[in-house]
């Protein structure tokens, strides 16, 4: 249950077993400011933390690079924010058996530095700059190559957390084939924080492709993106990514990328530029903005843009390009994403009026629904948040509640982050 | 069957589902008879029988909500069952519970190439959905050996894999979404057409649930592009190290076949046998890849592989000519469990899964535990992710020769414990290995995924006695336990 | 195949099983007796794989396993430990239409075809079936066995025909609410062309390459002489001498695949007789299910020690004609046949004796002839023997489903190797508006060999609308 301060008895509970400082408004998570900052370095230590809260009824919210704390609601309580950048070690890479294994505080970038020396990745897009590994996991984000590769939920294959109760469970292994048990994993992904905090995570990794080539042609309307989209996802090109540009009022590209042999890249490379007409354009680099969210990264102290997630069926894409544009005029929106996926993002800018973009969240959402989708405010001022259902309407909630209350009974890990209130 | 208490009070138990069943269903959907029952007492593991008390085969999600239902209100514990070709048991029934068939719940609700996508229902076969969607240029591209037969529901409770999975995923990753219905009797939907639902992935949790968190009535599968070309090789080495080594510098290379199985000279044998596939004659051997995708990139990844396996000792290469030859091909591997009942009377069939790295050295320990044993054992697995398939033959009417082999397979799933593999890479736990659980995972491992099941099934009806050895009380509070588990006090269970 | 106890993990639930009784003896008080059990050994080689369930028309259209082979079995196992013979045991083994499409499937090697031919014989020796079905029976097994009385037959059934009264009958519907299998029997009745003897011997055209005896049939003699006359001539093009021995009688087929053990070892001692005194090489069959009964004859008569191995040295000799052409290879000249052909592997043929490669070969060698492939091959059109005519109702869901497959070849003329399936095709496809020719394999080449226009196929056989 939420304390305003914290007893000295709690307090020194956790700074028994932890390195803690006081927290200062730049730990503040969507404006709630925590009480302590707690820094372990290993899941013992995490376990000691979350032993130390329980005992004491403390709130905890993780953090691991702290580069999505606005997004979902803000928390209802956050006695102690759980920082989690100390576990940052790579612990195993098995280049042989291409899995690598590495703490959940370890940036994406770093970890992506080291299982590139062989010529590896871990095919997930680093969409947020500085993000960790961890917050990645648990935020679900993903980019361009998840058409090819999946996102977290295809890449992890094993798992370590600690419970709401200090208990340290793993679950998965280190090889890919497993299904010994349940997949407590896929549980973890997208949960917010909410379910347990994840200390390592071991991933399946991929060979760095030798060649990659991205084409790119502009679109007419919405229609006009829309079957350009389908001729590419139906042909043999094997696409590593087909991604939409939308910006606001007019305009619009679609990128199509390539990856593999070279000779085998030149051919197909050829194909997506048959497919997408006499303006395709070829090169070698990424695009502008290739694997960012439209949102960009604002400014530090600036106010933060609304930031959605879309999806849709792959036959969708259309309507929501073309609800874009119509709302355009009142609230001007950048979409981008990918179109192979049927997972996009927009992003409104932060001037905009809290009427007119909460107006546009539900016309987004209604389009995205009616074709089997879904559309999430994951970031937006203060003001729109109060304002509107960021998390929209959610199936199985009920039983989504049952397993938060198995998992966390006393609600105190991010308690009212995510959806429905969890 | 517990009946009425006395006269004309209400029936209760498996009685009192019985009748809602007959109320429910039609007269055929309902089996009540001993020899009839016993039809149904066992999957594709033949070792564990056990006759369910009563067999429904609904024919929707109505029917079959309202027999859970009934269940859940007399605290009946039910089993589903696809096509019960299982290999761990997950289907094996319960005496006194309900055996759940899914088998007329078979229609393609639809196949939409536009989105690709398909909805079944879940007694639909794997290989039909294929069917299905080939027409439109896709397929569904989960492939276990036994696709022809086995369920899409199987497969979603299993987290089936097949050859096609080192490079496709498995059905966790091709199914979007699906209707379940819960251990209390209610429908709901979990994930949807389009990935990313919000809120937490319960869907990732129920597949490969093994019919523990409920049952699906309905699956929403992505459907996968079919390849523009395919290329199909048999490869004879005089070794399993051979191979194994070509294995391994194929994936070095950067190649991602879509498969790479491997089978050893006993299990070539066997396969020979059954279904005349022609294998290269005195392999030690044989490696069967696939490769592909678009065909310049297939064509440049076959001359690789082709030079890779010479370069490490293949003394015959056979590239399947057209798909008559392909499927030829694939038969001799797909039939290698059954076919393995020619040449010995009895065999157990293990799932252990090991790095890939490790395969040389768990190959020799194997044939060492084999020789020293006396229990011969045939070798069949996806040399690729590293996923075993010992076959251990023996004759069940030679005294101890039953234990033998039990003793001999232990053994080799904890040779894939220690090298950090998994004792199960596709067949499931069911009841077959639950007892080695607790040698793969902690206690508070094991709790921990208790706290998913109590979650979905408080009342501890379904599928019980399956995956979890010692069961969790629902509702007692989470935490490390001092002293001996309750159930370990009433006798009733026991820790590992 | 043991069931365990032992394993705590299981909550201590794992019931008893039994294993088949080692010395193959049926236990007592069980639903078999010892003169000729399902083989407990073959019974065992089944290891519940399942492969057989999606080949099994009766499991793809009821979807449950005591109406599949693999449930089949396992209640032969369990009438082996000594569960009592009941209605229901019964009910699922007369449901099996005995295509064998599972042993084609099966990875194992399982003899489901002999298991189930001794299961039949041991219910019809100790079961008491119902009285309506045992007077269906007697009179079927009346009639069909025999050619004479089934010539008899036609007369009433063209008199029937010629007035058109049997269409009117159909439309009424009266014949099926009265006796409806009758009404199966009726509706299957072909056209009726006129009945054509043939000599006792038939000279091979130029160089002799084999003296061959030829079996006319009981049903294919009666309702299809023309199969028997076109399969003369072309074998005797091709440079056999053939010998058709005068009062062959029935092979026992019908017999043996209902269980009519006794009955099916009198006609197949005389047929053994016949053939002897007519000293072939081979002995060419042109109806599937006759040439799989043969085939089998050796453990047919396995028990009789005067015919026993003679039943042995005539199976050798038995072949499909397309077998024995394919194996002597074409002399005869081939004229071109402009007409797409749908080909339907009649099981008997197909799944009892493998021979599927072979009517291809010789359908290919046609020139101009377009050969098509049916969906769904190995799903048994419904006809089995009679067993369309006493399980009318799956049989006609079979034929319709399998005149759907072949309508949507799109190809002119049907071609297959039983009269049954003729006959129950030919129904389904008049049943689905969409008329197509239809003839035996013999009767393709026969037409090709003596240079008869494609019209004279397509018209020729197609039923009456």
């Amino acid at each position: 249950m939420p304390t305003a301060t914290l007893t000295d008895a709690a307090r020194r509970a956790v700074s028994d077993v932890c390195e803690v400082r006081d927290a200062e408004p730049l730990d503040g998570v969507d404006g709630v400011v925590p009480t302590l900052v707690a820094r372990p370095t290993t899941t013992e230590g995490v376990a000691a933390v979350l032993r130390a809260a329980a005992g004491h009824g403390l709130t905890v919210v993780p953090r691991g690079r702290g580069t999505k704390l606005s997004w979902g609601r803000p928390p209802t309580s956050a006695d102690v924010l759980l920082d989690l950048s100390g576990l940052d070690r790579l612990i195993d890479h098995a280049a042989g058996d291409l899995i690598v294994a590495a703490e959940a505080g370890m940036t994406l970038a770093e970890l992506q530095q080291h299982v590139g020396g062989a010529g590896q990745r871990l095919c997930v897009d680093e969409t947020v700059p500085g993000a960790s590994v961890g917050g990645t996991l648990v935020a679900n984000t993903s980019g361009p190559r998840r058409l090819v590769a999946g996102t977290m939920r295809d890449l992890l294959i094993g798992i370590t957390v600690v419970r709401a109760d200090g208990v340290v469970a793993k679950a998965g292994g280190r090889v890919v084939k497993n299904v010994a048990g349940y997949d407590l994993g896929k549980l973890m992904i997208g949960s917010f924080g909410t379910l347990a905090v994840v200390t390592e995570a071991t991933f399946r990794l991929h060979p760095v492709p030798a060649a990659r080539r991205w084409v790119t042609a502009p679109v007419e309307d919405a229609r006009h993106a829309q079957r350009l989209a389908q001729e590419v996802i139906h042909s043999q090109c094997v696409p590593a990514a087909v991604e939409i540009d939308w910006p606001p009022v007019a305009g619009g590209v679609l990128t199509v990328l390539v990856e593999g042999r070279a000779e085998g890249v030149d051919a197909r490379a050829a194909t997506v530029r048959g497919l997408l007409g006499d303006f395709a354009t070829e090169t070698e680099d990424p695009p502008a903005g290739w694997s960012a969210y439209p949102w960009g990264s604002p400014e530090e102290g600036a106010e933060r843009p609304t930031s959605l997630k879309l999806t849709f069926a792959l036959s969708g894409l259309g309507a929501v390009l073309a609800t874009a544009r119509e709302l355009d005029a009142e609230v001007p929106i950048a979409v981008s994403g990918s179109a192979g996926a049927g997972v996009a993002h927009a992003a409104i800018p932060a001037e905009a009026p809290v009427e007119g973009v909460s107006a546009a969240v539900e016309r987004l959402r209604e389009t995205c629904s009616r074709h089997g989708g879904s559309a999430v405010v994951l970031d937006a001022p203060a003001a729109v948040k109060a304002a509107v259902d960021p998390w929209g309407p959610v199936a199985a909630l009920a039983l989504m509640r049952r397993v938060k209350d198995q998992f966390d009974p006393d609600h105190r890990l991010s308690p009212g982050r995510f959806v429905g209130g969890i | 069957m517990t009946s009425t208490d006395g006269a004309g009070a209400e029936p209760t138990g498996v009685a009192a589902v019985a009748r809602r069943a007959a109320e429910l269903l039609p007269e055929a959907g309902v089996i009540t008879d001993h020899a009839r029952l016993r039809t149904y007492e066992c999957d594709g593991l033949t070792h564990y029988r056990v006759t369910p008390a009563l067999v429904v085969i609904p024919e929707d999600a109505g029917q079959l909500a309202g027999i859970i239902a009934a269940c859940a209100e007399h605290d009946v514990p039910y089993v589903a069952r696809g096509s019960g070709t299982g290999l761990s048991g997950g289907a094996l029934p319960h005496a006194e519970g309900v055996l759940v068939v899914t088998s007329r719940m078979r229609a393609i609700r639809e196949v939409r190439r536009e989105d690709q996508r398909a909805v079944v229902e879940p007694g639909v076969i794997n290989l039909d959905v294929t069917r299905a969607a080939t027409p439109h240029g896709y397929y569904y591209a989960p492939d276990p050996s036994s696709q022809q037969v086995c369920s899409i529901g199987g497969n979603l409770a299993e987290n089936s894999g097949g050859a096609h999975c080192l490079k496709y995923g498995f059905t966790a990753n091709h199914v979007l979404a699906a209707d379940l219905v819960t251990p209390d009797g209610e429908l709901v939907t979990l994930g949807g057409t389009a990935p990313d639902s919000p809120g937490y992935d319960l869907l990732g949790a129920v597949v490969g649930s093994e019919g523990t968190l409920g049952i699906a009535t309905s699956v929403t599968v992505r459907l996968t592009r079919l390849p523009e070309e395919v290329r199909t090789v048999l490869v004879g080495f005089e070794s399993t190290d051979q191979a194994g080594a070509a294995t391994s510098a194929i994936i070095a290379a950067g190649v991602l076949p879509a498969a790479i199985e491997m089978m050893d000279a006993l299990a070539i044998e066997a396969a020979e046998a059954a279904v005349h596939c022609n294998y290269p004659e005195g392999a030690g051997a044989v490696l069967v890849i696939e490769l592909d995708g678009a065909a310049d990139e297939v064509e440049q990844e076959y001359a690789e592989v082709e030079r890779l396996c010479r370069d490490h000792g293949a003394f015959e290469q056979r590239l399947a000519t057209d798909p008559a030859d392909r499927a030829l091909i694939w038969k001799g591997r797909k039939s290698a469990f059954a076919a393995v009942g020619r040449i010995s009377p009895d065999y157990i069939v293990q799932d252990g899964v090991i790095p890939r790295t490790a395969l040389p050295e768990v190959l020799h320990a194997i044939a060492e535990l084999s020789a020293s044993s006396g229990v011969r054992v045939a070798n069949v697995f996806h040399a690729g992710d590293g996923n075993l398939h010992p076959l251990v033959l023996f004759d069940d009417a030679v005294e101890g020769a039953g234990e033998a082999a039990e003793q001999v397979s232990g053994a080799i799933l904890d040779l894939c414990i220690q090298h950090g593999g998994s004792i199960t890479g596709e067949h499931g736990v069911g009841v077959d290995k639950a007892a080695y659980m607790p040698r793969m995972y902690s206690d508070e491992d094991l709790d921990t995924m208790q706290l998913v099941r109590c979650a979905f099934d408080p009342r501890g009806i379904s599928n019980p006695g399956k995956i979890f050895p010692t069961p969790r009380l629902c509702g007692e509070v989470p935490g490390r336990h001092k002293g001996p588990h309750p159930l370990q006090q009433a006798g009733l269970a026991e820790v590992f | 195949m043991e069931g365990r106890t032992d394993t705590p993990a299981y909550d201590g639930h794992l019931g008893e099983t039994g294993s088949i009784v080692d010395l193959g003896l049926p236990a007592p008080g069980g639903a078999f007796d010892e003169h000729h059990p399902p083989d407990a050994a073959l019974v065992g080689d089944c290891v519940h794989c399942g492969f057989c369930l999606p080949t099994c028309p009766t499991y793809v259209l009821w979807g449950e396993e005591m109406d599949s082979p693999r449930g089949r079995i396992y209640l032969m196992k369990e009438g082996l430990e000594g569960e009592p013979m009941n209605d229901a045991m019964v009910s699922h083994w007369d449901a099996c239409l005995g295509c064998m499409s599972c042993v084609t499937a099966c990875p194992s090697g399982v003899q489901y075809d002999t298991i189930i031919e001794q299961t039949r014989a041991q219910v019809e020796r100790r079961h008491r079936r119902s009285a309506a079905d045992r007077a269906l029976r007697s009179l079927i097994f009346a009639i069909f066995p025999h050619p004479r009385r089934l010539r008899l037959l036609r007369g009433p059934l063209r008199g029937l025909q010629r007035t058109g009264l049997d269409r009117a009958l159909r439309r009424t519907g009266l014949l099926e609410r009265l006796a409806p299998q009758l009404a199966v029997m009726e509706s299957l009745a072909p056209r009726l062309g006129k009945p054509m003897p043939l000599p006792e011997h038939i000279r091979a055209t130029g160089e002799r390459r084999a003296v061959v005896g030829m079996l006319t049939g009981c049903v294919q003699g009666a309702f299809f002489p023309g199969v028997n006359a076109a399969t003369a001539r072309v074998l005797q093009a091709e440079g056999c001498d053939i010998v058709v021995p005068a009062g062959q009688g029935c092979c026992g087929a019908l017999s043996a695949h209902n269980g009519r053990e006794e009955e099916a070892q009198r006609y197949a001692r005389r047929l053994v007789d016949t053939f002897e005194r007519a000293d072939v090489d081979l002995l060419v069959v042109n109806a599937a299910g006759c040439g799989s009964t043969m085939k089998d004859y050796a453990r047919l008569l396995a028990d009789d020690p005067a015919y026993a191995e003679r039943a042995r040295a005539l199976a050798e000799k038995v072949r499909d004609v397309a077998e024995v052409l394919d194996e002597l290879g074409p002399v005869a000249e081939r004229h071109p046949l402009e007409v797409s052909v749908a080909y339907h592997d009649a099981c008997h043929l197909a799944h009892a004796q493998g021979v599927r490669a072979q009517p291809r070969r010789l359908l290919a060698g046609i020139p101009g002839l377009e050969l098509r492939e049916i969906a769904e091959p190995e799903l048994c059109c419904g006809s089995a023997g009679i067993y369309n005519i006493l399980n009318p109702e799956p049989a006609r869901e079979l034929g319709d489903r399998k005149a759907a497959n072949i309508v949507a070849t799109g190809a002119e003329l049907l071609v297959t190797a039983n009269p049954g399936c003729l006959m129950q095709v030919a129904s389904a496809i008049d049943r689905s508006g969409h008329p197509m020719g239809m003839a035996h394999t013999v009767e393709v080449l026969d037409a090709s060999i003596r240079g008869v226009p494609a019209e004279s196929l397509r018209e020729g056989t197609r039923p009456s609308a």
